[in-house]
């Protein structure tokens, strides 16, 4: 049947490219937040959190543009899911754009201390949560509810990963109280990496009420 | 999420008793033709007692013609001719031992525009059991009791003795609505009931069906999606196929239809992306 809603199917095609453009956005700021830390680099650290305004600049832009699409256009079935999904993303990537500050201002702090440790499974963590924000976003792109499982499922890597930092950084805290400050900053570090990777799997499970209309709980 | 204490048993849901589905209105296999031109092809729907049940589709689906079958409206109309089965209560209502006016008196209807007989409010609602033989006692009450029925009551009582067509467009949709009920129905068929209606008196009449199904069994045909979707239960998706004759494409939940429907062509049409 041939489409007779050409400005609507307009408008979610704009929403649709401004929420992919938010995550580029995001995903930018979560991989400079971590090579501020590992690289020591203050410039860079509060380049990202400059920068953070744009994303919440943005995601009052789609929400608002998205409410006014909800208020004119009727929207229901597929396209309803389709808008409040995207509503929904938004917010969750403006919160990880939120941890990428989480994370440079622990940067920010921990570069002017001397390094506790190499880091090696910190950047193992980030490498994964970064690669799962980057294929989430091809998820949403190609509306792909197979793919969006599958990154879901990386979750538990981060986890593991998670409990083993926060086990190392413990046993710092217990054998030398002059790591406290450090150890603390870096859980809470690790903390803001493992909640993006919760997030990613909020975003895969719109992914699938997208296709399917069924809330699912992919955690 | 990392779960710090996984100490939560799980509980299984207590089971919920399978309500008892009751078919007030049963249309088999339906098919309908004006003369030679067949309007409507197999169409099957099993309408729940005291539910509101809508049937959409684009102009010309059929589904006017479907709703007119369930109370033989449709004789009125010479050249028509319809097969299948429509049961009503289980008797069907097509067979030709069917007393139509007892039918009709079972099965009302409400139509797109109010059209109130030139006569009094009392007269109106009072036409059918005064045809019907009840006694003056009897229809009194009666007006009286349809008339708080369709919330008209507090508007009209001192005024009952005044043409009918002094009230307002919504005002005559719900005297409409009390003539119908004032002879006992157990289903109400409305056509388009709202659609030449404000905003207001239109939701009026959604507030009062949403009172009515507690009670009467309503098959409503809409244009509006929004409508259909804000007061049925059910809602049946007809469309014409190629030969042009009307056919039932989905029906189910309206919660269903609305957020998940499995035909891409229902989701296309209440998308509006059709045509």
């Amino acid at each position: 049947m041939a489409t007779t809603r050409t400005l609507f199917d307009q408008e979610l095609a704009e929403l649709k490219s401004g929420v992919v453009r938010m995550g580029s956005m995001v995903e930018q700021a979560i991989a400079e937040s971590m090579r501020a830390l590992v690289d020591r680099n203050n410039a860079l650290a509060k380049e990202v959190i400059a920068r953070d305004q744009e994303v919440n600049e943005l995601h009052r832009q789609l929400r608002e543009r998205a409410f006014m699409i909800m208020a004119t256009q009727q929207p229901v079935a597929r396209d309803l899911r389709l808008i409040v999904s995207f509503q929904h993303m938004v917010l969750e990537l403006e919160r990880m754009g939120d941890h990428a500050v989480g994370i440079s201002r622990a940067a920010l702090r921990l570069n002017d201390l001397p390094q506790l440790k190499p880091y090696i499974d910190l950047p193992r963590m980030a490498e994964i949560t970064e690669s799962q924000v980057h294929e989430i976003l091809g998820a949403v792109i190609e509306a792909d509810q197979d793919k969006a499982r599958m990154i879901a499922e990386r979750d538990d890597e981060v986890d593991v990963l998670y409990r083993r930092i926060w086990q190392e950084l413990v046993q710092f805290m217990v054998n030398d109280p002059q790591t406290v400050e450090r150890a603390a900053i870096l859980l809470f570090l690790a903390k803001d990496l493992e909640r993006i990777a919760d997030r990613v799997t909020n975003i895969a499970e719109d992914v699938v009420f997208l296709h399917t209309g069924r809330i699912v709980e992919l955690s | 999420m990392i779960a710090w204490a996984s100490m939560q048993a799980d509980v299984a849901a207590p089971a919920t008793p399978q309500a008892e589905i009751e078919i007030k209105l049963d249309a088999r296999h339906v098919n309908f033709f004006y003369g030679d031109f067949q309007a409507l092809q197999d169409a099957s729907l099993a309408v729940q007692a005291r539910k509101i049940t809508a049937l959409i589709g684009p102009s010309g689906c059929g589904k006017t013609t479907f709703l007119r079958i369930f109370n033989r409206m449709h004789d009125l109309t010479p050249g028509t001719r319809a097969t299948g089965e429509v049961l009503l209560d289980g008797h069907n209502v097509l067979s030709p031992d069917t007393d139509v006016i007892n039918l009709r008196r079972q099965v009302g209807m409400l139509f797109q525009r109010a059209n109130p007989f030139p006569k009094s409010i009392y007269d109106n609602v009072a036409y059918g059991p005064h045809i019907l033989g009840w006694s003056k006692p009897q229809i009194n009450e009666i007006v009286e009791e349809s008339l708080k029925d369709t919330a008209l009551w507090e508007e009209v009582k001192d005024r009952l003795h005044r043409s009918a067509l002094n009230l307002s467009g919504g005002q005559q949709q719900r005297l409409c609505l009390a003539r119908a009920l004032a002879v006992k129905p157990d289903v109400i068929l409305m056509d388009e009931p709202a659609s030449a209606l404000d905003p207001i008196a239109t939701l009026r009449i959604e507030e009062l069906m949403q009172e009515l199904k507690k009670r009467y069994t309503i098959v409503i045909v809409t244009h509006n999606m929004q409508q259909s979707a804000r007061v049925s239960d059910f809602t049946a998706f007809m469309l014409m196929n190629e030969r042009r004759a009307g056919e039932v494409i989905e029906f189910g939940p309206t919660d269903d239809i609305f957020n998940r429907p499995k035909d891409s062509r229902t989701e296309d049409y209440i998308t509006g992306r059709f045509g």
